[in-house]
């Protein structure tokens, strides 16, 4: 608050790499975040520094792990390895997409590393780490609900996975043949599907539907947009056979936009 | 010839790691592990503490999975912050300092000349291996110091033996080269 701990974009500029690499302490730090909190400027040149310092970790040799280790990871998680454990995936929940990270303050988007890409939950995040099987049940939230902000994939078409995949996709477009998102359906023994939309500006409570193969339309539930920009995934309804598409709607029944999977 | 899984986006097996699933899960881990222990080892240095955050690394992406936010960046960044974090973490955790000076040669050799990496480094990535070799050894030491061993400028200027403004402006100077290389459309900005 004192003039004293006001720091100006020059200075800034000297913390600024510091800052975007985690390793500035102390009050300088705090000095400089306050000041990310008022400079656009700066918190843009932060986050190009971040983009960089992220890729530079991003340059290190990959190194094979030791044996087994990803039957320990899988363990961790209460997952089998397909094959050799019967390990049926958790009871998926219906939940909303949770707040994106870019609803943040510039000051927690910035030189918070993980926090900036998940939208909070940075370190070793709640729960500790030690308790997999817990997190299972309590990520109900996370469980089926797969979500994974994939509104920037870049598809333009209808497409569908390989042959052999369980999994399908499809483009959302509007009656304008705009593109406004993706559906994916995952048809393993517990269907899933998931919903990513960029839509304009709409905010506010859309409707996900699908389509069955008898041209039988099921809603699967609602999730929120904001700034027209939302994600939400779901058990697929059972069907007597593969979903034909989906639809994302509003409260009132309008028709935003379709999907038609790839028969 | 690969399963299915392994022709899928990185994205559509972050969300059958989030989702629980097991098959997903499992591609998704053998995808990125190598690159995920990579990071840690270099990182840490011991094996086995490596490993615990290789695993711990996984497991936040299984946790966070459904606020990954691909605007951000890809995939294999995303799971190489997370590692990377964590393993400074436990860098920070000692008491003994957290890199021998000596290594680093090696390891600036290491991330500028992998030949893996550069057959499939995309432009950038591969701009931005080729400026941090032509850095002045002082700043690809203090960048490498501060960006993959998470030193603080006080520590680097302890290590190096100069004066801690001396240091601040090694990484400056360095990162603000690096950024210019990765990033050439915002070289203007400064």
């Amino acid at each position: 608050m004192s003039e004293v701990n006001e720091m100006g974009c020059a200075e800034f500029a000297d913390a600024a790499a510091e800052l975007a690499l985690g390793v500035l302490t102390g009050r300088e730090r705090a000095r400089a975040l306050a000041h990310l909190d008022r400079c656009e400027e700066c918190r843009e040149n932060v986050r190009q520094l971040t983009v960089t310092g992220e890729e530079l970790v991003g340059l290190l040799p990959a190194i094979e792990p030791p044996a087994g280790f990803e039957s320990r990871v899988m363990e961790r998680l209460g997952l089998g390895i397909p094959g050799l454990v019967s390990a049926p995936a958790p009871a998926p929940a219906l939940a909303p997409a949770p707040a994106r990270a870019r609803r943040l303050g510039p000051a927690r988007r910035f030189g918070l590393k993980l926090a900036d890409w998940t939208g909070g939950g940075g370190g070793t995040g709640r729960g500790g780490v030690s308790r997999p099987r817990r997190m299972l049940a309590a990520a109900a939230v996370a469980a089926g609900v797969v979500v994974a902000g994939l509104g920037g994939w870049g598809l333009h078409a209808a497409t569908s996975s390989p042959a052999t995949s369980p999994l399908s996709s499809a483009a959302l477009v509007t009656a304008s043949h705009q593109t406004a998102g993706q559906v994916y359906f995952y048809d393993s023994g517990s269907p899933w599907l998931y919903m990513s939309v960029n839509i304009g500006s709409r905010s506010g409570t859309v409707i996900c539907q699908v389509e069955g193969p008898d041209g039988h339309v099921t809603t699967v539930g609602s999730f929120q947009l904001t700034d027209g920009y939302g994600y939400w995934g779901s058990p697929a309804p059972a069907t007597d056979g593969p979903l034909t598409g989906a639809r994302l709607v509003t409260t009132t029944g309008t028709v935003l936009a379709t999907a038609t999977f790839a028969a | 010839m690969g399963t299915a899984s392994d022709e899928l986006p990185d994205e559509t097996l972050l969300a059958g790691l989030g989702a629980g699933d097991a098959d997903l899960a499992l591609a998704f881990v053998r995808r990125f592990q190598r690159i995920v222990f990579g990071v840690a080892i270099t990182v840490i240095g011991n094996p086995a503490a490596a490993e615990d955050v290789a695993q711990q690394t996984f497991e936040q992406a299984w946790r966070h999975a459904q606020v990954y936010d691909s605007r951000r960046g890809s995939v294999r960044t995303w799971l190489t912050t997370i590692a990377h974090n964590l393993a400074v973490d436990v860098l920070r955790a000692r008491t003994s300092a957290p890199v021998d000076p000596d290594d680093l040669p090696a390891l600036l050799t290491a991330v500028t000349e992998t030949p893996e990496r550069v057959a499939v480094a995309n432009d950038r990535a591969a701009g931005l291996r080729r400026q941090l070799g032509r850095l002045p050894g002082p700043q690809a030491r203090a960048v490498a110091m501060a960006g993959i061993y998470g030193m603080t400028a006080r520590q680097i200027a302890d290590t190096e033996g100069v004066p801690l403004g001396t240091a601040k402006t090694r990484i400056r100077d360095g990162m603000q080269k690096l950024r210019a290389a990765y990033l050439p459309e915002n070289v203007d900005d400064e």
